[in-house]
């Protein structure tokens, strides 16, 4: 019997029994339908965050200070203790292209056209190629030493009437006092730049290091202790106090003026530290060249970091990779469950099989009469078998893709769609239905006709 | 013809079944059993058939009788290619049954007997015209050609409008007239027929005979095995079963039988004719 007419008898026998067929499908549907979904999901947050690492970005190594036992993200614990002049030294260096600090500013509110928007933690303080060229959709980036800023478009929006590049902004900063920026870029999308920032859309306004943070009132320094909050009125150019017990420090800081300030005394959360290219050899070099001094007896943060703190230098890929690990544990979590209710599928179809064959047993019977070799029956019952498998995954693919871009819309992430999973689920239907649907064929294709034929 | 070729097309089968078209040496038996005992070891032994020979000549109409327990249904396992004796030699179409593996046997069985049976057997879920068809589905006979040849059987069945009718849409004897066009769809060496009027009544039953007496007539070898003395006195001659031995053969309508022409294609028919007088005992 040819291939496709076998196809077609066993179809016919499967719609013979629509809903048993159905009910029998459903362990196979839900199996491929979880795995599709969450793979879908998984892959959408891997694009959704490694995306957002470009070419430029490779090169970059962030940095912090943090006691080496704790656990979390980038960040995690982390300590303001490289000052501008560290950054200086490393900038010197032959293996690093340019250093610079990165510090969040806690703020109170933002003012445009006399519209007042209330907003924390929306002033980020950064080095001008903080803001890469490709994550710019207008205008530029801010120049180092210059009231300028880049904004993202969640601040752009914010207000009434669309901020533009040119327009200027009034931040109120925590300590009360207000400071002004002019846009001179706005980026692309409102997720964070690097890690640092998370991943997560949120408002930001870009500004170079100086002047902002040299004039940041003191204090507001996350996780720089607690002695900068109390003194943080009226002591705006006391600019890296938040960190208490390093008078020498503050002390400089107080020659500096407001805005005039190279930022000498500023101590900052952390740092990006540029190598000449992307080559991992190149960001290796950067990496140890800028660990080394950075720990080193000869830099402010090496005096800083004390026995309890470690500096962390690491790729985004690197910090990434935590994050994607954690993802793939979850993926062979749900990959086993999904397994475990292939198993299942698997078993109520070999169950549907031996009842098909033994309740057709006479069929079986009068088709041997007729001529059919023991194999054109097992083909027959195989392929009814493996139909099942089939549609159960195709079906389970299906609702898995609808499931997964459900969730990737929900969750606001760029779809990916593992279409190297579409063709494993079909490949595992087949698989399923041949291994449940062997046996049962096989109990077929050796029925004695004479039997058969006589079985009521 | 079709059915033969694309039979020796499947493989070395070939050889056997592609024999029948020519006959074997001028031996024109249809089905030929030489001493034949089937035992089963029913905790003693059992003869079910207990040295039986027997000639069913091409073209010829025998009926097959006995009370139950004789080994009717034996025989006709046998001389359908769906068992194997014991002892002895079967040779049907000029291909001897014991030398061939089960899958030979099967492509044997689906190309020279056409089955009938008393309770119809027909498909359920396959409407009239693909139950005729479905012998040839397992002869590889393309989907066009097996719609036609089976439309035309129908039609000689006087069953041409229902061809898109399930069995549970027609009548006994219309089922039992599909599943008579189904034995003849591959045109075969012999009909056999397990009591086949046993589920319908008087009149239908009449129909069913007349019909196979008009295919008998064609040239089909026609071999019907029943317990009802009228249904058996349709055919030429009536072999009487008992205990698993041939009990006698009673001879009915030897003239007739004697001058019927085969219509179809086989070589040995008029050979087969001559012999057949001296073809038992």
């Amino acid at each position: 019997m040819r291939p496709l007419e076998s196809l077609r008898l066993s179809w016919r026998s499967i719609r013979g029994h629509k809903l048993r067929s159905s009910l029998t499908t459903l362990g196979i549907v839900i199996g491929i339908a979880a795995v599709i979904a969450f793979v879908t999901l998984g892959a959408s947050l891997q694009a959704g965050v490694i995306g957002d690492i470009s070419p430029d970005d490779q090169r970059n190594v962030y940095g912090w200070a943090a006691d080496p036992d704790t656990e979390g993200g980038p960040l995690a614990g982390a300590q303001p203790v490289f000052s501008q002049d560290d950054l200086d030294e490393l900038e010197s260096r032959e293996e690093i292209d340019a250093a610079y600090g990165y510090m969040p500013i806690s703020t109170q509110a933002l003012v445009y056209e006399g519209e007042l928007s209330p907003q924390s933690d929306a002033l980020v303080a950064a080095g001008p190629t903080y803001i890469r060229e490709d994550t710019l959709d207008e205008g530029r980036q801010f120049e180092q030493g210059e009231r300028e800023a880049v904004i993202n478009p969640a601040v752009a929006g914010q207000f009434e009437e669309d901020v533009e590049v040119g327009d200027e902004i009034t931040v109120a900063l925590q300590g009360g006092e207000q400071t002004s920026v002019t846009v001179v870029g706005i980026t692309e999308t409102s997720e964070g730049l690097s890690p640092f920032e998370g991943f997560e859309p949120s408002p930001r306004i870009y500004v170079p290091t100086d002047p902002y943070y040299t004039e940041d009132a003191a204090g507001d320094i996350p996780g720089g202790g607690d002695g900068g909050g109390t003194d943080g009125p009226g002591a705006g150019d006391d600019g890296g106090g938040g960190d208490g017990g390093d008078d020498e420090d503050a002390d400089e800081q107080n020659d500096d003026g407001i805005g005039g300030g190279d930022g000498d005394g500023a101590l900052f959360l952390a740092i990006v530290v540029e190598a000449p290219t992307a080559d991992d050899d190149d960001v290796d070099a950067a990496r140890e060249s800028a660990l080394a001094y950075l720990e080193g007896d000869d830099s402010d943060a090496g005096e800083l970091l004390g026995d309890d703190l470690a500096v962390t230098l690491q790729t985004s890929a690197e910090l990434l990779q935590q994050l994607e690990d954690v993802l793939s544990l979850l993926q062979n979590f749900i990959v086993g469950i999904a397994a475990i209710s292939l198993l299942v599928g698997s078993i109520g179809i070999a169950n549907i099989m031996l009842v098909s064959v033994t309740e057709r047993t006479r069929e079986i019977g009068i088709m041997k009469a007729v001529g059919a070799q023991n194999r054109e029956i097992l083909g027959l019952f195989l392929a009814e078998a493996v139909i099942l498998g089939v549609v159960g995954a195709i079906l389970g693919t299906v609702l898995g893709l609808v499931t997964g871009y459900l969730g990737v819309w929900y969750i606001d992430l760029p779809l990916v769609y593992p279409y190297e999973y579409v063709a494993l689920a079909i490949v595992v239907g087949v698989v399923v239905g041949i291994a449940s649907g062997l046996y049962p064929a096989w109990r077929a294709a050796r029925t004695d006709p004479i039997d058969a034929l006589r079985y009521e | 013809m079709a059915t033969s070729e694309s039979g020796s097309a499947d493989g070395d089968g070939g050889s056997d079944s592609g024999d029948h078209d020519s006959g074997v040496g001028g031996r024109g038996s249809a089905v030929s059993l030489q001493n034949v005992r089937k035992t089963y070891q029913l905790g003693e032994p059992v003869h079910a058939l207990d040295g039986v020979s027997l000639e069913i000549p091409r073209g010829s109409y025998t009926a097959i009788m006995g009370p139950s327990g004789s080994g009717k249904s034996t025989l006709m396992n046998l001389v359908g290619c769906l068992d194997t004796p014991t002892e002895g030699t079967v040779v049907v179409d000029g291909a001897d049954v014991t030398t061939l593996d089960d899958r030979e046997r099967t492509t044997l069985r689906g190309t020279t007997v056409g089955f009938v049976f008393q309770t119809f057997n027909l498909m359920p879920r396959l409407t009239a015209l693909e139950n005729v068809a479905l012998p040839q589905l397992f002869q590889n006979v393309g989907r066009g050609e097996r719609r036609e040849r089976a439309r035309e059987l129908l039609e000689r069945v006087g069953l041409a409008d229902r061809e898109d009718h399930l069995p549970n849409e027609l009548s006994g004897g219309q089922r039992q007239r599909v599943a008579l066009a189904r034995a003849l769809v591959n045109d075969p060496a012999l009909v056999l027929a397990d009591e086949p009027t046993g589920n319908l009544d008087t009149d239908t039953e009449d129909d069913i005979l007349d019909l196979f007496a008009d295919f008998h007539d064609a040239g089909t070898t026609m071999v019907v095995v029943t317990h009802e003395r009228h249904v058996a006195e349709r055919a030429d001659r009536i072999v009487h079963l008992l205990d698993g031995k041939l009990e006698r053969i009673e001879r009915l309508d030897e003239e007739t039988a004697g001058t019927r022409v085969r219509s179809s294609s086989s070589a040995g028919d008029e050979d087969g004719n001559e012999n057949e007088s001296g073809a038992e005992r």
